[in-house]
């Protein structure tokens, strides 16, 4: 298709998609699509079961070819997965791409509104009406390509961050790897034997921490942090720091220093049951094994040096007290989120008495203890006396599935636990275990034959946790008190020692590397992936993925295969060498342009520069992520915001207020926070009134005040603008723009007398449809309230807008 | 790494032989510059509150056993009136 063909009288045609019974349980597809070849410029109109299948497609391009077709809507799920799907075929019938329309009748349509078939009908006629009337103003457009640096950012250590880095190493692409501590290794270098088939952890682990310390494609920055990112897919500058260690690369990992220190702290990696000192190595098979001063505890403060006994003991002057931090500037083209999770503290949970009662511990101390390299050389030694306990009991979800703590299964601690049974097992076989159980989760593989042996091997599993330990003052035996849920009796038993199984949680800093990468999290507060099950490790934001327990809670097997997933898709995109970015830039038009300089100042990537001598704006191309929130800003129509342009929304506006405005709620929803929420209400069968109409913009700073002030003057009931959270912007602080729009609007609402409970502004991330839905709900009463003399007063307020 | 608060003893805390020390002053010898006093690491030293012949208040062990033997008072000193010793009794427990 040509431009010129484009310029034709539109011919479009429409297809309703029924997704089996999935819209067409809820929505009447033939009366959607027989109402749709009523509309201006259809040429045809169908509807078919399948529309992503082949034949779906099928049918679509060979009606473009044999009618004629120059535009098409499909009325499906939401453009967010399929979009694609559908563009794709297009493209092979010789339809430019950008001339395809979604109508999201599924998710934000048949899925939400189960219960009004007949309203749900009608809204689906109204989102088909508004996609036609888009569709017949898009114009075709060719994307740009850009180059994409081959190299890779890993942020994080573990056991995924490691896999990913030497994966993208050995392909072949140059892998930067920032961990934030002394060494990588992360949560698998302190466990000690791995679950189902117990191997010794730190044993497979240490030859791939050292393969990543040798890697000729690798540049391992421990001790570092990233501090920045900016740019977009292919092309990130990445700001890290690489913190100074104080000892050189010369460090041997003698230990001579070590002995000479005189200040000791309790060390972070046995958490605490054994002792470090102010210079250290976290453990035996750190990488980098160069020594490290934590100058938090050293003696010589800044500007002092009152200590050099270790200077002294190292013979290969290691030791070099000016090392300054060091900033870094990275050039990489894509990026692998790999951060882990943390432990649950169960400090705050009283009734456990952990922090009051020595032999409470928990599973991450349980690893140390039973750890050969651990602080009892592998001896089962409970705190308070140092003694092999005759009897233990671990007790699961603690911090997991409960409203005190977190909600989710942390998917490890059962088989863990297990684990544990059998190491004393083996080597302690009259400790008498007992194992206190919501339910025993061992889905994977191996991991039923792992619980059976555990049972023949005289484990005693008990159902019902114990509400309550007590501690025998005098031999600091522990009492635990609680219901078998199966027999219905209470329990009061007495153990030596108590291992709680603590669960996995989000890191507490996962918001910096949030905001860094522009992420969104769950509720639960795991990275999100872009979708649940077809881009699993894709995050959200182009060129960034997600492996390990940053995503969610998951075991090694799960987090390396994640990882190894993660460096595919990141190598797939590096092999290829380019990205076409979507043609969703704006264009200026000069003659309306007055150089005042506004669009400027609110883009958030600096993409547009204001030439005053030469009297013109310029875009940036490769810079612009496409927001439009300077086209939202400029007064003067002098930005023509491609896929996005005003006369498109408006017709948007228009097409779904033809009918009772006043009922109708409009909503504007950017497309990775509102939209995408709007998606997960409708995915997790979320139900809300029927009257709002959703317009899908990429950010919300493109709504342009005078969307909203349009559609008061056609008499809607009310608006609603929704975006990201403020700081989780996907378009970094776009959305700054769009609270002060809203704000001015209300004022303006105020000044003429309308009722500013109309317009409403909601912050709702991708997993909270549940704020979607409630805001929808909210909305209603208002609605409800509303006089036909308001409306008025709104149509009158705006005429003309 | 892990917890933000690590509340135990460690295992190893009497095993850990750190060297004690002794710390000897000369009162009469000190002038009152306070260096050993503001610069001591690990804060071991007070001002006292008896005059010396010089007529200053030279400093005082304020808690022996949070000495490092890291010597720098005795570095530090102009007049040389302070320095540490190791402490030879009860080093020899078990362990390393
Ligand atoms: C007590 C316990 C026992 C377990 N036992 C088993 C078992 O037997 N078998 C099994 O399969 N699984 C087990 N697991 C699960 C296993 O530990 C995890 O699957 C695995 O560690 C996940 O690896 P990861 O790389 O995703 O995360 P982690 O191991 O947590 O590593 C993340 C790394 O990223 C670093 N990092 C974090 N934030 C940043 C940042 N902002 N910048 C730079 N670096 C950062 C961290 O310092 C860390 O090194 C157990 C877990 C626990 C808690
Ligand atoms: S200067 Fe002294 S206190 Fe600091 S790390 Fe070296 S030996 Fe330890
Ligand atoms: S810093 Fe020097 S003394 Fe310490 S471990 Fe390294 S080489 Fe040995
Ligand atoms: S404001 Fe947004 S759309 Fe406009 S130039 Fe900047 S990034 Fe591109
Ligand atoms: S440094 Fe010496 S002179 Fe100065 S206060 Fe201490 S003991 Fe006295």
């Amino acid at each position: 298709m040509t431009e010129k063909e484009a310029e034709e009288a539109p011919r479009i045609g429409v297809y309703v998609c029924h997704c089996g019974l999935n819209i067409a349980g809820t929505v009447n597809c033939e009366a959607v699509a027989r109402f749709a070849a009523t509309l201006p410029n259809v040429a045809i109109s169908k509807d078919d079961r399948y529309t992503c299948s082949d034949q779906g497609q099928e049918l679509i391009k060979n009606d473009i070819k044999e009618h004629n077709l120059n535009r098409v809507v499909v009325a499906s799920c939401s453009p967010r997965l399929h979009e694609s799907t559908f563009r794709k075929a297009c493209e092979d019938a010789g339809l430019n791409k950008y001339l395809f329309e979604m109508a999201n009748i599924r998710e934000q349509c048949s899925w939400v509104h189960i219960h009004d078939k007949e309203a749900a009908t009608e809204k689906a006629k109204d989102l088909v009406r508004a996609a036609v009337a888009k569709v017949a103003l898009l114009e075709p457009a060719i994307e740009t390509e850009v180059p994409i640096t081959r190299n890779a950012l890993v942020i994080g250590g573990g056991v995924a961050g490691i896999q990913s880095a030497l994966d993208l190493a050995d392909t072949g692409y140059k892998v930067y790897l920032v961990e934030k501590e002394p060494s990588i290794g992360g949560r698998m270098a302190q466990i000690d034997k791995t679950f189902p088939t117990m191997d010794c952890s730190i044993c497979i682990l240490a030859p791939k921490m050292s393969d990543v310390g040798h890697h000729p494609n690798i540049v391992l920055l421990a001790n570092s942090e990233v501090q920045e990112v900016k740019g977009y897919i292919g092309n990130f500058k990445a700001k890290v720091l690489k913190k100074p260690r104080y000892v050189t690369d010369e460090c041997s990992a003698c230990n001579d220093c070590t002995e000479v220190c005189p200040v000791t702290v309790p060390n972070e990696f046995d958490i605490g049951l054994a002792t470090r000192r102010a210079i250290y190595t976290p453990f035996a098979q750190a990488v980098p094994s160069t020594y490290i001063i934590d100058r938090g505890i050293c003696l010589n403060k800044e500007g002092i040096m009152a200590c050099d006994k270790c200077i002294q003991a190292c013979e290969r002057k290691a030791i070099d007290f000016d090392m300054e931090p060091e900033p870094l500037e990275l050039e990489v083209g894509t990026i692998i989120v790999a951060t882990g999770a943390e432990v649950y503290d169960p400090s705050s949970l009283t009734n456990y008495g952990y922090t009051r009662y020595q032999n409470v511990i928990t599973s991450l101390e349980f690893e140390r203890l039973i750890n050969a390299g651990g602080p009892s050389g592998g001896n089962l030694i409970r705190p308070s006396d140092r003694k092999i306990p005759e009897s233990v009991a671990f007790i699961q979800c603690v911090g997991s599935r409960s409203e005190r703590g977190n909600p989710y299964c942390s998917n490890v601690c059962c088989m863990n636990t297990i684990k544990d049974s059998l190491l004393i097992k083996e080597h302690w076989p009259d400790v008498e275990i007992h194992v206190f159980y919501v339910d025993i989760r061992a889905f994977g593989k191996g991991f039923e034959d792992l619980y059976t042996r555990a049972k023949e091997e005289g484990v005693i599993f008990t159902r019902g946790l114990p509400a309550e330990i007590v501690e025998d003052r005098k031999t600091h035996n522990l009492w635990l008190i609680g219901e078998n849920t199966l027999q219905k009796e209470l329990y009061k038993i007495n153990v030596g020692m108590t291992i709680l199984s603590i669960g996995i949680q989000p890191c507490h800093d996962s918001d910096t590397i949030q905001r860094l990468c522009t992420l969104s999290r769950t509720l639960d507060g795991f990275f999100m992936e872009a979708h649940p099950k077809l881009r699993p490790v894709d995050a959200p934001t182009g060129g960034i993925f997600l492996a390990g327990c940053a995503e969610s809670p998951k075991d090694i097997k799960d987090s390396v295969t994640q990882a190894s997933a993660a460096a595919a898709r990141a190598g797939i995109l590096m092999a290829q060498g380019k990205v076409s970015v979507e043609a969703i830039t704006p264009k200026t038009i000069p003659e309306n342009c007055q150089l005042c300089g506004l669009c400027a100042r609110v883009c958030p990537y600096n993409a547009i520069a204001v030439d005053k001598e030469r009297k013109l704006v310029e875009v940036a191309e490769a810079a612009c992520a496409g927001c439009g929130t300077c086209g939202a800003e400029c007064q003067f129509e002098a930005l023509h915001m491609r896929h996005f342009t005003d006369a498109q929304i408006m017709s948007q506006i228009d097409a779904l207020v033809e009918e009772a405005p006043d009922e109708k709620i409009i909503a504007f929803c950017c497309n990775w926070c509102a939209y995408a929420g709007a998606d997960f209400a409708g995915v997790s069968r979320m139900q809300y009134p029927p009257n709002v109409r959703i317009i899908r913009t990429m950010c919300s700073g493109r709504v342009s005040p005078k969307f909203v002030e349009h559609a008061l003057s056609r008499g809607v009931g009310a608006v609603l603008v929704a975006g990201c959270h403020p700081g989780d912007c996907h378009y970094i602080n776009a959305n700054i723009q769009t609270r002060k729009r809203v704000e001015k609007l209300w004022k303006k609402m105020d000044r003429l007398g309308v009722d500013k409970n109309r317009l409403q502004l909601l912050w709702a991330s991708a997993a909270e449809g549940e704020k979607v839905a409630s805001k929808a709900k909210e909305m209603q009463a208002t609605l409800k309230k509303l006089t036909p003399e308001e409306v008025e007063k709104g149509k009158q307020a705006f005429a003309g807008s | 790494m892990v917890p933000r608060k690590l509340w135990r003893r460690p295992l190893d805390s009497e095993q850990i032989k750190l060297p004690k020390a002794e710390i000897h002053i000369i009162p009469d010898l000190c002038k009152g510059c306070d260096f050993c006093i503001e610069f001591c690491p690990r804060k071991a030293l007070e001002e006292s509150d008896k005059l010396n012949k010089r007529g200053v208040y030279p400093p005082k062990v304020a808690d022996e056993s949070k000495c490092t033997l890291c010597g720098f008072c005795t570095a530090i000193c102009p007049d040389f009136a302070i320095f540490t010793t190791e402490k030879k009794e009860e080093t020899s427990r078990n362990g390393r």
